[in-house]
């Protein structure tokens, strides 16, 4: 379970890294309206380098990023299945007796597997090139606007990061409580349905308990601390938009419009 | 019969890019109807030892031969299911393990997982809740609405109710009061010395090592630093301050002493040789 890679922070020390995180997160917005627009072959080309050249300067390994899919997987073959099955449109590329495949299902599938892979990739970038607290004060500063019309930003960007923090945690307590429920004979992966149950409700009443514990003690840990959450605060950390930032964000809005153009003239 | 440690090893996330050898080439053998210590720094291992004991954890390399079981890499954990009957595993902070709405129902929680009958775990558990200073009157009672000291002695009932041939404890008197801490160590003293239970204590407490064991084993960085009895191990504090660990305070003392010029054999590690010693030196002085 310690090896999932999506949402994992590596330590590196990159320009990617070094980025403001508010560019980060909208330079993230506009890439991802421009892989939903459907540009043809050359939109997705051009997307693809930019986010290749983003990962290369992030010095992550490709591999890091493509381990994120790893649970995709199985969706993208069942992808590929239904739309063999249902699309029987394009020309006939394969047939067998009953069994045919068309070029279109072929494509269709094609497009789905590259918007994900260039969506998880991206995430995974940002993911991995920002401390999520970081991550969570250009949210924070991202929606400060929104204040005006009654989105309580702060609170907003106070759950986010305490959601982010606790899930190392809550993974951990899990696997800490089933290695002691097995230790009372538990076994997660066989016996009847009525074990079954037992052995996940062994799992989630525990785990539910010691949620609730630590939510008390963080509360009154952030109170005894003088937390008010409406309170006007400074920060520590200021974040400042530098060169790379508006280098980047251009970049990817120059990249957005080029996909419409293309999407228009096509 | 002693358990065997031979050669074990243990890499978590083995062959991805965060693997991680948290033991290294241990080799022990821990001795039948014994109280063993496992000391070491946080992070030394010692978590991570003790659940190989009970099949949680199968070792990459190395094997473990443990009340008839013989472990090593690859084993499936399902072969090593009923291992787990005969050395009961006491995690830290075991309260967070309850889960029933009655303490019966939670206690009986084993022995019902391990095929025994209603009626039979249910006079099971009448007769453990004695042995952890508990009586009938909680039968009823909801786990949660108890102390956290009581409803650790729940938990550990839920162990013991299996009637291990093996106890391990992983720090368990992590986080109670001096009272508490000391009635969960007469608690394990009686059920080694009575029933003649092996049992194996992970602690930092360096006075419950000296007041109730008799061995001792020192992890650090995943490798076996010192195996010894109890009372050689005191008698070099040397081993002790290396590791990082504070010594009881009557060792305290005795250094103290040293450094202060008084000469004091190695032997002597208890209250009354140290003031004898102290004693017949003052009257030399004067
Ligand atoms: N489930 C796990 N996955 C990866 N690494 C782990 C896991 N559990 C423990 N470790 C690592 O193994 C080492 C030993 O941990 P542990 O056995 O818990 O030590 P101790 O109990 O002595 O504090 C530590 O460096 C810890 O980070
Ligand atoms: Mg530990």
């Amino acid at each position: 379970m310690n090896n999932i890679a999506l949402g994992r922070y590596m330590p590196l020390n990159s320009v990617v890294h070094r980025m403001d995180p508010r560019a980060k997160i909208m330079i993230l917005l506009f890439l991802m309206i421009a892989v939903f627009i459907p540009a043809g072959v050359w939109g997705y080309v051009l997307l693809s380098l930019f986010i290749l050249l983003a990962l290369f300067l992030s010095k992550l390994q490709l591999s890091f990023a493509l381990r994120a899919m790893k649970p995709m997987i199985w969706m993208m073959v069942f992808l590929l299945v239904i739309n063999v099955l249902v699309i029987k449109t394009g020309t006939l590329w394969f047939e067998l007796g009953w069994f045919s495949i068309y070029s279109d299902a072929i494509y269709q599938t094609l497009y789905i597997v590259v918007r994900l892979t260039l969506m998880i990739i991206m995430t995974t970038i940002l993911t991995a090139s920002t401390k999520p607290l970081d991550l969570t004060l250009g949210i924070e500063k991202l929606l400060k606007p929104f204040d005006k019309i009654g989105l309580p930003s702060h609170i907003i960007a106070m759950m986010i990061s305490i959601a982010l923090r606790f899930i190392p945690t809550l993974i951990e307590e899990t696997q800490r409580i089933m290695n002691a429920q097995a230790s009372r004979g538990v076994d997660m992966e066989n016996g009847t349905i009525k074990e079954k149950v037992m052995a996940i409700l062994s799992l989630i009443v525990p785990l539910f308990v010691s949620s609730f514990d630590r939510a008390d003690q963080l509360a009154n840990a952030m109170e005894a601390r003088g937390y008010n959450p409406m309170q006007e605060r400074t920060r520590y950390k200021v974040l400042k938009m530098t060169g790379i930032d508006y280098v980047g964000l251009l970049a990817s809005i120059a990249l957005l419009g080029l996909c419409v153009v293309l999407a228009v003239v096509l | 019969m002693s358990i065997k440690i031979h050669q074990l090893e243990h890499v978590y996330n083995q062959n991805t890019p965060f693997s991680h050898a948290a033991l290294k080439g241990i080799d022990l053998e821990i001795p039948e109807g014994k109280v063993t210590a496992i000391i070491g720094q946080t992070g030394s291992g010692k978590s991570t030892l003790v659940q190989h004991l009970n099949g949680l954890l199968i070792p990459t390399a190395g094997t473990l031969d443990i009340c008839g079981y013989h472990i090593q890499p690859l084993l499936k954990i399902k072969d090593v299911k009923q291992l787990r009957k005969e050395v009961g595993l006491v995690f830290q902070f075991p309260e967070y393990q309850l889960f029933e709405e009655t303490i019966e129902k939670d206690i009986a929680f084993g022995p019902k997982n391990f095929g025994v009958e209603e009626g039979e775990a249910s006079q099971l558990v009448r007769d453990i809740l004695p042995v952890v200073g508990l009586d009938e009157s909680y039968l009823d009672r909801s786990p949660f609405e108890l102390s956290g000291g009581q409803k650790r002695r729940v938990a550990i009932a839920g162990i013991l109710v299996l009637d291990p041939k093996v106890l391990v404890l992983d720090e368990p008197t992590a986080g109670l009061d001096p009272q508490g801490a000391k009635e969960m160590m007469t608690l394990f003293m009686r059920l080694n010395r009575e029933q003649n239970k092996t049992v194996l204590l992970v602690t930092h407490d360096m006075e419950h090592v000296m007041n109730y064991c008799d061995h001792v084993i020192v992890l650090d960085h995943g490798v076996v630093k010192q195996k010894s009895d109890v009372k050689t191990f005191f008698e070099h504090p040397e081993w002790i301050v290396n590791i990082g660990i504070n010594p009881p305070s009557i060792i305290r003392l005795k250094m103290r002493l040293k450094e202060a010029g008084f000469d004091i054999p190695d032997e002597i590690i208890d209250e009354e040789g140290l003031l004898k010693c102290i004693k017949r030196q003052v009257k030399i002085h004067e």
